[in-house]
């Protein structure tokens, strides 16, 4: 297989859930329900004793439930049921994006996390306007990079010096997508920094 | 760079969930509409007699069960393996070993992971940036591939640390005679919280 091919599959792969979490769950609890109906049934067939209820006494209860139960509760089991339904369903076909981003590389695959992405940002425009840590705060989306930055009360930051660091760093990265920082300076300043 | 199968996880997920849906669904008008309430009754009390009627034909030769017995079992026995083969499919794909290459019938040479690891803890020794360093191997596609776990200093530069990866992939390209394919995955951890902001720079 090419070796760009291989590359772009494997930042696909990183940068994206596989799903093993919700699958192992799911199929651990389908494996435990068959394994347990397989055991009721053979017991059944060979006339012994049922675990917990045998197949005739399950049947029966299934075709019960409806003449058994409160209508309030079967719609609320019913609900329950959809809205795992929903979560799996959701689980499944959503993008399943991971907080990371790849970064522009000849050789490898780079990914990096979006925290670390987020503290480099930060620690950037820190040394450009002179602040202390803390004082500036930087969120990474997926397609978005914000950065607050909280002056010290009294002394102006460089918005404009600020901006353009911001976008070099982000420029350096060299990721798949660009990403327009967004800089806002809080009117409000800190003080004793 | 596991080798999970990603595609069966999101298509048996998808599945299970429209199925749990459907029940949903049926409960939730079973307890709403008396006609669907009535038609479950019914319709499970007909199936409770055909199939005590069907497990007395159709017997087995030699034995008090019949096939409708039997079949049923078998199916719930073959479901439960089917799931358990699901759930052992996730992951996988490790291994310990770098690079293999065979020479003939003069034997094989084996590069060790550790080495290789060996190699990049000792590298990034003097590297501010990077504060600690982990290396794997994977089977991708039938080579095997390296993926190296870089944990960042709180404030350093991704930049910077993958530049300095990509010499180190060079470096290693020539250690091991011919390219790899190679995951670098810088990372934040307890250790990125612990150590604090690289001041002096």
């Amino acid at each position: 297989m090419n070796a760009e091919r291989t590359r772009r599959r494997l930042i696909r792969r990183e940068t994206h859930s596989s799903r093993a979490a919700a699958s192992i769950a799911a199929a651990a609890v389908l494996a435990a329900g068959f394994l347990w109906l397989a055991a009721e049934a053979a017991l059944a067939l060979l006339g012994r004793n049922a675990l917990l209820a045998g197949p005739a006494q399950l049947g029966q209860w299934l075709a019960g439930i409806p003449a058994a139960t409160l209508p309030a509760g079967l719609m609320a089991a019913g609900a329950g049921m959809a809205l795992l339904g929903v979560l799996l369903l959701g689980t499944a076909l959503r993008a399943g994006r991971l907080p990371r981003h790849p970064l522009g590389s000849e050789r490898s695959a780079v990914v990096a996390d979006d925290d670390v992405i987020a503290a480099a940002v930060s620690a950037r425009a820190r040394r450009t306007a002179g602040l202390a840590p803390g004082q500036v705060t930087t969120t990474v989306g997926h397609r978005s990079v914000q950065v607050q930055v909280r002056p010290t009360s009294g002394l102006p930051v460089d918005a404009a010096a600020i901006r353009e660091a911001v976008a070099d760093e982000l420029a350096g990265y060299a990721m798949d997508r660009r990403i327009a920082p967004r800089v806002t300076i809080s009117r409000e300043g800190v003080l004793g920094q | 760079m596991s080798q999970t199968n990603r595609t069966l996880n999101r298509i048996l997920l998808a599945l299970l969930g429209l199925v749990l849906l459907a029940a949903g669904v049926l409960t939730a008008a079973a307890g709403l509409i008396p006609e669907v309430s009535a038609a479950w009754t019914s319709t499970a009390a007909s199936g409770l007699d055909r199939s005590r009627e069907l497990l007395a034909t159709a017997p087995l030769p030699g034995a008090a069960w019949s096939w409708w017995a039997v079949g049923p079992v078998a199916g719930l026995v073959l479901a439960a393996a089917l799931s358990v083969a699901w759930l052992a499919s996730q992951g996988g794909g490790r291994t310990p070993r770098a690079a293999t290459d065979v020479d003939g019938d003069r034997g094989s040479t084996v590069v060790d992971i550790g080495f290789v690891a060996a190699c990049v803890s000792d590298a990034l020794a003097g590297n501010r940036q990077v504060l600690g360093t982990s290396v794997s191997a994977w089977r991708v596609h039938g080579a095997t591939g390296l993926q190296l776990r870089l944990e960042a200093r709180k404030g350093a530069s991704p930049r910077e640390i993958a530049d300095t990866a990509e010499q180190l992939v060079l470096g290693l390209d020539r250690l091991l005679g011919h390219p790899v394919p190679v995951l670098v995955r810088i990372t934040s951890g307890t250790r990125s919280r612990l150590a604090g902001v690289n001041r002096v720079r």
